[in-house]
């Protein structure tokens, strides 16, 4: 049994890097349906190829809007509930933008690029979320929102992009919160130092071949896409570190609050 | 035949909502509650907050999760076929007549109903809002708006809708993810003369509503939060959500309207939403229908225990004064206009004295009608 068999499930920025990935992954696992949603309306068709060629079973939505703009976000939404009949069980917000490239510190910031990052990163995934929430009130399913490294430490020279992904980790724990007794479960997931075109142009100097493919990093999001999650909320996973370790914790409490009655295990007398 | 309300009463125009609670400093959970019970008629003040006081563990309310399409459309009007009878000059003076000196030929379409087979009914206005009497048939409806030249979005007419004489049955040139993608971008939503606005969409969602259909909002689920569905999960009330997609309330002309008094629906309800439903009858538990809808697609399949099913299909169901509801306890909705066909509906949980008493003490104590106002829970 494939691990995301029938499931609906959502990526923004699947044109390419990780949310391309992902969405190759997610239909090999069997996914019922993939709504990819990206700028780039070319792009996207090639991936929405690539997972027919791979799974001519999946459902393939292609979806080209800019989530800055709000109207889009209804666009998107409105168009991916109607396709799957108000069924979603997974959704990625994965897109961003690190702004302009060389980065500059925070005190030269322009004002507009500043707004544009955190529309992208922060205000977009709010919306979307929000939009789609409810096709997993009924059944449950699971948000997976992609943050970073910087989103837990300033650095310099990371100004919007690193605040952007302090916004997320605090709204992807906030929701889980929120959402705790209806069965949708929020996580985030930080996949560490990848190639993709966007690291490149965040980092220009640097060497790419000590980033990993995207292709190595996606068990963690399989994982919490797939019912093997269940109970899994709140947390934040590092792809490439012992990401298993923090899961089998999360499972261990998680079952732990579901049977507080039960007799603590290996107890004496 | 014209039906007759059940009750009578003269709704005055300071008792409709003009906007949004949100837009009043109020909460989306904040408007008025008047509880009713059904055998006693006893009546409670309340705000809508507060509801979970009303209904006990055990219980379960039924919600339609169908989403608000922006059914509003502006269209221009071009003919296809070569006029037999001098038609092309019909349909440009009239619409003309209706549209104003500048706006050309320019019509306010307003979707009605989609078909099965992809083709949608259709209400066709003047520029002002009112009923437009002239031929639609072999036209070209293109459609702008939206401020934005992204979208591409035109339709044909086939033919007139054969339930709805009023209506045009018509195609559009795009379909599935991509005709949503060009409503929304290119649609608004539908809004009646007592409607400040315009309000944008999401004010015309429910906060649950999932799937796109509705031509207007299933509105008696609007007061809902997240945090008070959560919460009365919290204490025992189960939840269990079908979707019905409400098509047009009124084709702009009343005395058409009453004799129109129940459209054909689209609804679905899936087998776990029906097995929760059942599992809560059989427990005891009481059904509480969250809006009109809800009962009549529950009411529809429906067997003679009052146990549902999975089932997919179109209700055409109208209730009236001595209907006998099989698995519906109770209902939670709005308040009705006088000639509103909601009102016989309503006579289905109290006969008409009570329904009148109800609808008195709520002019009395002016609570506010139509979808951005208070609720009446009935049960």
């Amino acid at each position: 049994m494939r691990r995301l068999e029938g499931k609906y499930i959502a990526i923004t920025g699947a044109s390419k890097g990780l949310g391309r990935q992902l969405a190759l992954d997610f239909a090999r696992e069997g996914a019922g349906g993939i709504a990819l949603v990206a700028r780039h309306a070319d792009r996207l068709y090639q991936v929405r190829e690539e997972i027919r060629a791979l799974s001519p079973r999946t459902r393939v939505l292609a979806l080209a809007a800019d989530l800055r703009d709000t109207k889009a976000v209804e666009s998107v939404s409105a168009a991916l509930l109607s396709e799957f009949q108000g069924r979603l069980d997974v959704l990625v917000n994965n897109a961003s933008t690190v702004g302009p490239s060389p980065m500059p510190y925070l005190l030269d910031y322009p004002l507009e690029e500043f707004r544009r990052v955190l529309d992208t990163n922060l205000i977009a995934p709010f919306l979307l979320t929000r939009k789609l929430l409810p096709a997993m009130i009924e059944n449950g399913g699971a948000v997976i929102n992609v943050t970073s490294d910087a989103g837990v430490t300033g650095y310099s020279g990371w100004g919007a992009y690193g605040i952007s992904k302090f916004g997320l980790e605090g709204l992807s724990q906030t929701w889980a919160r929120e959402l705790e007794g209806a069965g949708i479960r929020v996580n985030r997931v930080d996949p560490g130092n990848m190639d993709t075109d966007m690291h490149r142009a965040a980092e220009p100097d640097e060497d790419p071949t000590q980033w990993a493919d995207p292709a190595a990093v996606t068990e963690v999001f399989l994982f919490l896409a797939s019912d093997a999650s269940r109970g899994v909320t709140g947390r934040r996973f590092q792809a490439q570190e012992d990401w298993r370790a923090v899961a089998d914790e999360a499972l261990r409490e998680s079952a732990a609050e579901a049977a507080p009655e039960a007799e603590p295990a290996g107890r004496e007398g | 035949m014209v039906a007759q309300s059940p009750i009578r009463f003269t709704l005055p125009d300071d008792l409709s909502a003009h906007e949004p609670p949100e837009k009043r400093g109020l909460t989306r959970d904040g408007v008025r509650l008047l509880s009713t019970d059904r055998r006693e008629g006893r009546l409670i003040h309340g705000r809508f907050d507060r509801i979970a006081d009303f209904l006990l563990p055990g219980d379960c309310l039924v919600f339609n999760a169908s989403r608000t399409l922006p059914a509003c459309l502006a269209a221009s009007v071009e003919r296809l076929e070569a006029p037999s009878d001098g038609f092309e000059g019909r349909v440009e003076r009239a619409a003309e007549r209706y549209a104003g000196s500048g706006a050309g030929r320019r019509l306010q379409i307003r979707l009605a109903r989609r078909w099965e087979d992809g083709a949608w009914s259709a209400l066709a206005l003047g520029g002002g809002g009112e009923p437009w009497g002239g031929d639609l048939s072999g036209c070209r409806l293109l459609f702008s708006g939206g401020g934005s030249a992204r979208f591409d979005l035109s339709a044909e007419t086939i033919g007139r809708d054969p339930l709805v004489d009023r209506l045009w049955k018509i195609r559009f040139s795009l379909e599935g993810a991509q005709l949503m993608d060009a409503l929304s971008g290119l649609g608004n939503p539908v809004r009646y003369w007592y409607a400040d606005g315009p309000w944008d969409l999401d004010y015309y969602q429910t906060v649950y509503a999932r799937e796109p259909g509705s031509m207007e909002m299933p509105s008696a689920g609007r007061a809902f939060t997240w945090k008070l569905l959560l919460d009365l999960r919290s204490q025992g009330i189960d939840t269990a959500f079908l979707v019905l997609h409400a098509g047009l309330s009124s084709f702009m002309d009343q005395e058409y309207d009453a004799g129109h008094p129940a459209s054909v629906e689209p609804f679905r309800l899936d087998a776990p939403a029906a097995a929760r439903i059942n599992r809560a009858k059989a427990r005891g538990g009481r059904i509480v229908a969250v809006g009109t809808t809800v009962v009549r697609a529950l009411e529809s399949i429906a067997d003679a225990e009052g146990r549902v099913r999975e089932a997919r299909g179109s209700t055409c169901l109208r209730i009236t004064p001595g209907y006998h509801l099989k698995v519906v306890d109770g209902l939670l909705t709005g308040f009705h206009e006088p000639e509103a066909s909601h009102l016989d509906l309503l006579s289905a949980f109290l006969a008409p004295e009570k329904l009148g008493r109800v609808y008195d003490e709520a002019l009395k104590e002016k609570y506010l009608w139509h979808e951005f106002g208070d609720v009446n829970l009935i049960l």
